[in-house]
C-alpha cells in the first residue's frame, strides 16, 4: 500500500501512531492523520506535536464533549466525508475509544479495508464503553495487529479463525513508544526536581466505572490516604476527577498535582516505587520502566501481567488496596521479559502495510 | 424492616404481577414491520410489558410506511426520529444521536431490534454503551459476504447484544462459533411467518387489479391464474443500479415471460433506472412481462401465494416462499437463510443459468421442500414467554 489514513483522537493514539508513522516512513508509505478531536486541552497544543516528534493531523474534525452516541455519531458523518475525499487504500485505527469505532465503522461501510492496531484485548466487562468499542472494532477490521499471545487467542476464541480478517502478533507499540521517549524524558523533564519527589507512588484515576461511583472514588481516596501515611502518594489528576472531588468536598491527604504530559509521566513512571492505577496504558507503562503496579479494577486486559506476578487486581476496597500495597512493595521481580515485543512492533506494523 | 410489596391500593399494577418491564421496539424499514407487527400484538396481551415502539424513519416513505402499519395493525409509533435517507453513515449517525435521547428520556429495561438495517446496528450500539440490556431478533444470520451492509450491521449488533433470538439451527451454530454463550441464544421460529399465517386468509380475499407501469392499462392476476405465472423481486445494487447488469436480467425476464408470465412489483428507484437507461423498449418487446407498482403486504402475499414460483435476489420472500412450498430462484451468490436451501423450496442460482432454472419449475420440476422447525406462526409467543424470565 502506498496510501492509508490514520483516525486518532485520544492523546495515547497519537504516541502509538506516531510510532508507526516513523516507520511507514521508511516504507515509503504515505500516511493521511486525521484527528476527531475527542480529546482536546492544553497538552494537545502545538507544543505537544513538536515536543512529541507528532507529525501534525490533516484534518481536525473538532468533535468533543457530548455523550457516547452523539460523538460517535458525528465522528461519523465527519469521517465519512473525508474518507470520500481522500479515498485511502486503508484505515488504520489503534485502541479502544470512540474514535477508533468510529474510524472502523466508516470505512467499513465505504468498503474500505480497516487496520486495528492493538486488537484483541478484552477486559469481559460489557459494561465498560472501551469493551463495546474493542469488540466492534475488531469484529468489523480486515487485519488485526495484536499486541500479546492473550489478544491472539480471545480473538481465536471468538471464532476470527474462520472470518476474512488476518490476525499478527505485532508487539505492542506504546514499548516502542516508551523506549523511544525514556531518553528524551531524562533530558526533557525536571518534574521530579520541581515537586522534590523522592520516595513516592505514583497513581492515577480516571475510569469512568471508579470516579462515577461515589463509594469506590470514596473507597480508592481512603486507601491511597492509608498508603500516604507510608510513603508519599503523587497522583497527576484529571480535571474531571478533581471536580467530582470538590463537588463532593472531598479532600484527599495524598499530593495532587495537574495532568502531566508525557515526558513528566515517563520520568515520574522511572523514580516512582510503584504505580497504583485503573488506566490500561499505564498498567503496561509500569512494566516498560520496571515498576509493579496495582490496579484498582477487578480486570485488565493486560492480563500477561498478571499471570506473571508484575501487577495485582485489587479493586477499589481500601483494605485490599492497602494489603496489595504491603505485598508489592516488598516483592521481587525480573523485569527482562519479553511480553510485549521489545520495541519492534511498530516497524513490523509498517512492514506489513508496505508490503499489502 | 418489611419487604415492601406492590400490593397498595393505589398501585397502578396488578396484584401479583410484579414488575412493569419496559421495552423498546426499534424498526426503521419495510421488512422490520413484517417481524414486530406479531410482537407488538402478544405483548399487548401481557400487562407486565410496557412497549414502546421507535420508528427511526429509515425508510422515509411515510406513505408507504404508514399502509403497512394500517395492513398490520401495528400501532402507531410512539416516536419517530424521521432520521430519512442519507449515506449509510450519515444515517447511522443520526439514528445514533436520536435514539440515545429517547434512551436517556425512556430509561427501558430492554431494547429489542430486528434484522439487519442500519436502525439494528446503531440502536444496539446506543444501548449497549448506556448499559441497557439488548435483544437481536433475527440474530446469527451470515452470509459471510462482508461487502453487503447488512453483514456488517449483523456482525456489529450480534457482537454486542445480551441476548439473540434466532429463526433457525443455522443462526444458533454461527453464534457459538463466534463464542456466544449458549444460555444467552434462543430459538424462537419465524416472526415473518407469524405475519404470514395471520394474514394470509384476508390476503386471499383482496383484489389483484394492479396498473402497468410500463403500459396503460391494469392487469388482473386471477386473469393470469390459469396458466401459472412467476412473482419477481429485484433490488441489489449490483443488480438493479447498473446498464449492463440490469440490461441482462431485463432480456432473461423476457426469455422467461414467453414461457410463463412474469409479475414484477417493482421499487420507484429501479423503475426510474429502467427509464434512464433507455430499456422500457426491450420492457415492451415482451407482452407477458408486467411491471407493476409497489404493493401493501397483503396484496404482495396474495400474490406470492398463488404464484408458480419466485425469482428474487432479496431475503425475506425466500422465507416465505420456503413455508408456502413455492419454489424460489434466488440470484445470489450466499444466503444468510440457509436453512431455505437445506430444509426449504429456495435455490440460490447464477444469472446465467436463471433461465434453465425457470424452464425446469415451467415443466413441473421445480424444487419442494419442508417447513422448517418453527415456522408455525407461534415466534412471538415464544419471545414473550423468554422476555418473562429475563
Amino acid at each position: 500500500m502506498n496510501r492509508i489514513l490514520t483516525i486518532v483522537g485520544a492523546r495515547p493514539q497519537f504516541i502509538k501512531a506516531a510510532a508507526v508513522n516513523r516507520k511507514l516512513q521508511e516504507q515509503g508509505v504515505n500516511e493521511v492523520i486525521v484527528h476527531t478531536g475527542q480529546h482536546f486541552d492544553a497538552n494537545m497544543s502545538e507544543v505537544f506535536f513538536e515536543e512529541m516528534e507528532i507529525p501534525k493531523p490533516t484534518y481536525n474534525l473538532d468533535i468533543h464533549g457530548l455523550i457516547h452516541g452523539a460523538m460517535t455519531g458525528r465522528m461519523l458523518e465527519g469521517i465519512e466525508t473525508v474518507l470520500l475525499k481522500e479515498k485511502p487504500e486503508a484505515v488504520m485505527v489503534f485502541g479502544d475509544t470512540n474514535s477508533t469505532l468510529a474510524g472502523a465503522l466508516a470505512a467499513k461501510k465505504l468498503h474500505i479495508p480497516v487496520i486495528h492496531v492493538e486488537a484483541g484485548l478484552r477486559s469481559f466487562n460489557m459494561a465498560m464503553p472501551e469493551e463495546i468499542n474493542r469488540i466492534l472494532t475488531d469484529r468489523l477490521s480486515d487485519v488485526l495487529f495484536c499486541p500479546t499471545d492473550t489478544a491472539v487467542q480471545n480473538l481465536q476464541n471468538e471464532g476470527f479463525d474462520k472470518f476474512p480478517s488476518k490476525i499478527i502478533k505485532s508487539g505492542d507499540v506504546m514499548q516502542d513508544a516508551a523506549l523511544f521517549y525514556a531518553q528524551k524524558a531524562t533530558e526533557k523533564s525536571i518534574i521530579i526536581e520541581q515537586l522534590g519527589l523522592e520516595n513516592f507512588v505514583l497513581a492515577t484515576i480516571h475510569r469512568q466505572e471508579n470516579t462515577d461511583d461515589l463509594e469506590k472514588l470514596n473507597s480508592i481516596i481512603d486507601g491511597l490516604n492509608q498508603i500516604h501515611c507510608e510513603t508519599q502518594v503523587v497522583v497527576p489528576m484529571h480535571p474531571r476527577t478533581k471536580s467530582i472531588l470538590a463537588q463532593q468536598g472531598i479532600k484527599p491527604a495524598f499530593t495532587i498535582i495537574d495532568p502531566v504530559g508525557y515526558f513528566d509521566m515517563i520520568r515520574l513512571l522511572q523514580q516512582c516505587q510503584l504505580v497504583v492505577t485503573d488506566s490500561g496504558g499505564v498498567q503496561k507503562e509500569a512494566f516498560f520502566f520496571g515498576k509493579h503496579c496495582i490496579t484498582l479494577r477487578e480486570e485488565t486486559e493486560w492480563t500477561e501481567l498478571i499471570d506473571n506476578g508484575f501487577n495485582l487486581l485489587a479493586g477499589t476496597n481500601q483494605a485490599i488496596l492497602f494489603s496489595a500495597f504491603q505485598e508489592m512493595k516488598v516483592k521481587q521481580s525480573d523485569f527482562s521479559l519479553n511480553l510485549y515485543g521489545n520495541g519492534t512492533a511498530a516497524e513490523q506494523i509498517a512492514i506489513v502495510i508496505g508490503k499489502a | 424492616m418489611p419487604v415492601h410489596t406492590k400490593t397498595d391500593s393505589n398501585s397502578p399494577l396488578l396484584e401479583g404481577q410484579g414488575e412493569v418491564k419496559k421495552i423498546i421496539l426499534v424498526v426503521g424499514a419495510r421488512p422490520n414491520f413484517m417481524k414486530i407487527a406479531p410482537l407488538m400484538h402478544e405483548l399487548k396481551r401481557h400487562p407486565q410489558f410496557e412497549a414502546v415502539l421507535v420508528h427511526t424513519g429509515q425508510h422515509y416513505d411515510m406513505q408507504m410506511s404508514g399502509r403497512f402499519f394500517e395492513e398490520l395493525g401495528i400501532p402507531a409509533p410512539n416516536i419517530n426520529l424521521e432520521v430519512g435517507s442519507a449515506s449509510h453513515a450519515q444515517q447511522t449517525a443520526r439514528i445514533m444521536m436520536g435514539f440515545e435521547k429517547v434512551c436517556l428520556d425512556e430509561k427501558p429495561d430492554f431494547v429489542l431490534v430486528v434484522g439487519d438495517v442500519n436502525s439494528t446496528a446503531a440502536c444496539t450500539l446506543v444501548a449497549a454503551k448506556l448499559n441497557i440490556k439488548t435483544i437481536h431478533y433475527e440474530a446469527g444470520l451470515r452470509s459471510n459476504d462482508r461487502t453487503m451492509p447488512e453483514e456488517i450491521n449483523r456482525l456489529v449488533t450480534d457482537s454486542i447484544s445480551d441476548y439473540f433470538f434466532t429463526t433457525s439451527v443455522d443462526a444458533d451454530e454461527n453464534l457459538l462459533k463466534e463464542n456466544v454463550s449458549p444460555d444467552k441464544i434462543f430459538m424462537v421460529g419465524n416472526l415473518m411467518i407469524d405475519t404470514l399465517e395471520a394474514n394470509l386468509a384476508k390476503a386471499v380475499g383482496s383484489p389483484q387489479l394492479f396498473s402497468i407501469l410500463n403500459k396503460t392499462g391494469n392487469i388482473d392476476i386471477q386473469t393470469l391464474q390459469p396458466t401459472g405465472y412467476g412473482v419477481m423481486t429485484f433490488h441489489r445494487p449490483s443488480n438493479v443500479d447498473e446498464k449492463p447488469s440490469l440490461e441482462r436480467l431485463v432480456n432473461i425476464w423476457g426469455a422467461i415471460s414467453e414461457k410463463i408470465p412474469l409479475v414484477f412489483p417493482i421499487h420507484p428507484r429501479t423503475y426510474k433506472n429502467i427509464q434512464q437507461f433507455g430499456l422500457i423498449d426491450t420492457i415492451n418487446a415482451f407482452p407477458n412481462l408486467y411491471l407493476i407498482e409497489p404493493l401493501g403486504y397483503l396484496e404482495f402475499i396474495h400474490l406470492v401465494s398463488k404464484a408458480k414460483f419466485a425469482l428474487t435476489d432479496s431475503g425475506g420472500i425466500q422465507e416465505e416462499t420456503t413455508h408456502l412450498n413455492i419454489p424460489c430462484l434466488t440470484v445470489r451468490p450466499n444466503t444468510e437463510r440457509p436453512v431455505t436451501v437445506w430444509e426449504g423450496s429456495n435455490k440460490l442460482i447464477k444469472i446465467e443459468d436463471i433461465e434453465t432454472e425457470a424452464q425446469a419449475i415451467v415443466e413441473g420440476k421445480g424444487k419442494t421442500g419442508t417447513n422448517p422447525k418453527y415456522w408455525d406462526g407461534k415466534a412471538a409467543e415464544r419471545i414473550v414467554t423468554i422476555l418473562e424470565m429475563l
